[in-house]
């Protein structure tokens, strides 16, 4: 990205424990508009817990999350009244696309995806419906306003928690590993849509196991070690040249697996 | 048997129906409002402490005597004989409204816990990452569900009541027990009055178990469409 593009997300020092588990020591990180951050690591390295200390699903020890002109440094595992409501403007800014979808079950397809702009942004029924309609179209799901999640395949369910995401109209979109629950034949149409967000230019910070994915779709590819960033560049330059032994170990060990696969 | 004996009691029990009704009604409100309210405080430490303790002395005692302590109990407190809801305590009718409400809240807050246990956590935190309020997510997410989920033992519980409500005949109370048994003791036959007693409860609790299995499905459908992928 260039460099007079405006940065959406920015985490600095971030530290986060469980217990004697440190987990991320010490994450500096930033996304620009339009940047496509795929993350990737062995299990257990901290995505997830990254992930989830943006809109504070984790509180963080020590150091900085910002989206758009937002930001907090918590103290001591919790927020003050203060950062609570610096933290709600955040996750307005904010989609969240779990593993495991977490569409809420007992609302239809378009009753997911109305809910915030109904009940959070406080928008009118007929337009979230209208848009939450051109939304559920764009992930081919539109015949499917009516059903409950029960009904959906893991697929479809994945596809319907992002148009939910994207009628929060966020700045910024974070993936916790989106396919990773998804039977194989199910990963393609899920990698399609996501595909589809980053040719519209949309800021996206992705955690995945799929490394031909990650490749072609990413700006920029970071790799996870023992809550440290240890790469941190383009595919070519991580998938290509990898500078630390630990990317090239795990990299190796990964391309191999799939070419068993 | 005398059909015609039969008639006149049914229609005399069913006098005491408005009682029953007004009595099974404002406890199942009060308890419910009480348990929402047990289930808050368990939230804190020291809350969930008195929660436990609430839920433990008024499970663990008979209703009955739960009734005849705050009947003939409070009147032994001299602090109770002067407040400004002695009024009220001294009525039979207060009293066992609040015996029967407080009774309920205790297994309804059990209820209402198991639900809350059961709300899957992703769904909560997909309501926080949205930018909801913790009031929204209560509102929109939680109680919907755990209610939901609690829905089939709370059935059970609505039905209890209305049984439970009977034992206020016991404190002179004319619902439809006091009846039967004011008639009981008139006439002696009571096999009778106990049948037409029994079968006006039966049929309240036949439209509680219609009435649920409507709900339930009206609330949870996808739990009885099936539908093509
Ligand atoms: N809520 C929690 N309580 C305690 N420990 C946790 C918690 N969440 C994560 N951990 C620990 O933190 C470490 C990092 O977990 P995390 O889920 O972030 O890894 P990950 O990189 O996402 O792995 P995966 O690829 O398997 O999803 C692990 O050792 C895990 O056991
Ligand atoms: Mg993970």
């Amino acid at each position: 990205m260039t460099d007079t593009s405006k940065t959406v997300l920015s985490i600095a020092g971030l530290r986060k424990s469980f217990g004697a588990n440190e987990v991320l020591r010490g994450i500096d990180l930033a996304a620009s508009d339009g940047d496509v951050i795929s993350m990737i690591g062995a299990s257990g390295s901290g995505k997830s817990t990254l992930l989830r200390c943006i809109p504070m699903l984790e509180i963080p020890d020590a150091g900085t999350v910002g989206v758009g002109e937002d930001r907090v440094s918590p103290r001591g595992g919790r927020l003050t009244r203060a950062e609570e409501a610096t933290v709600r403007r955040m996750r307005c800014q904010l989609g969240f696309v779990f593993q495991n979808f977490n569409l809420w079950p007992h609302r239809t397809v378009l009753e997911n995806v109305i809910e915030a702009p109904l009940f959070v942004q406080g928008r009118a029924r007929s337009e979230a419906v209208d848009e939450a309609m051109a939304l559920l179209d764009k992930v081919g799901l539109a015949a499917k306003r009516d059903a409950y999640p029960a009904h959906l395949s893991g697929g479809q369910q994945q596809r319907v928690a992002i148009a939910r995401a994207l009628a929060q109209h966020p700045r910024a979109i974070l993936f916790d590993e989106p396919t990773s629950a998804l039977d194989p034949e199910l990963v393609g149409e899920v990698l399609k849509v996501i595909r589809s967000l980053a040719e519209e230019g949309r800021t996206m910070l992705i955690v995945t196991h799929e490394m031909g994915f990650a490749r072609e779709v990413s700006s920029r590819v970071v790799f996870l070690h023992q809550g440290h960033i240890e790469e941190d560049g383009t595919p070519a330059e991580v998938f290509g040249a990898p500078k630390s032994e630990r990317a090239r170990a795990f990299l190796a060990s990964h391309f191999d697996r799939n070419r068993q696969g | 048997m005398d059909l015609s004996f039969i008639g006149t009691m049914f229609l005399r029990i069913l006098g005491g129906l408005p009682l029953t009704l007004n009595l099974w009604g404002l406890s199942l409100l009060g308890g419910a409002i009480l348990a929402l309210g047990l289930n808050l405080l368990r939230t804190t430490r020291v809350g969930d402490k008195v929660a436990s303790a609430y839920v433990f002395v008024f499970r663990g005692t008979p209703l009955l005597i739960q009734i005849f302590m705050i009947y003939f109990g409070l009147a032994g407190f001299g602090f109770i004989r002067h407040s400004v809801l002695w009024p009220f305590l001294r009525e039979p009718y207060w009293c066992g409204l609040l015996a029967l409400v407080l009774n309920d809240a205790a297994y309804t807050s059990e209820i209402l816990r198991g639900g809350l246990r059961a709300v899957p956590r992703g769904a909560v935190e997909a309501g926080r990452v949205s930018g909801m309020s913790r009031f929204t997510i209560l509102r929109r997410i939680t109680l919907p569900l755990a209610i939901r989920q609690a829905l089939p033992a709370y059935s059970s519980e609505v039905i209890s009541m209305l049984k439970a409500t009977a034992l206020v005949s016991t404190i002179t109370l004319m619902d439809m027990t006091g009846i039967a048994r004011a008639a009981i003791s008139e006439t002696w036959r009571a096999v009778e009055i106990l049948l037409s007693a029994a079968a006006i409860y039966l049929a309240l609790s036949l439209i509680v178990t219609q009435l649920s299995v409507w709900i339930e499905r009206r609330l949870s459908p996808w739990q009885f469409q099936r539908t093509n992928r």
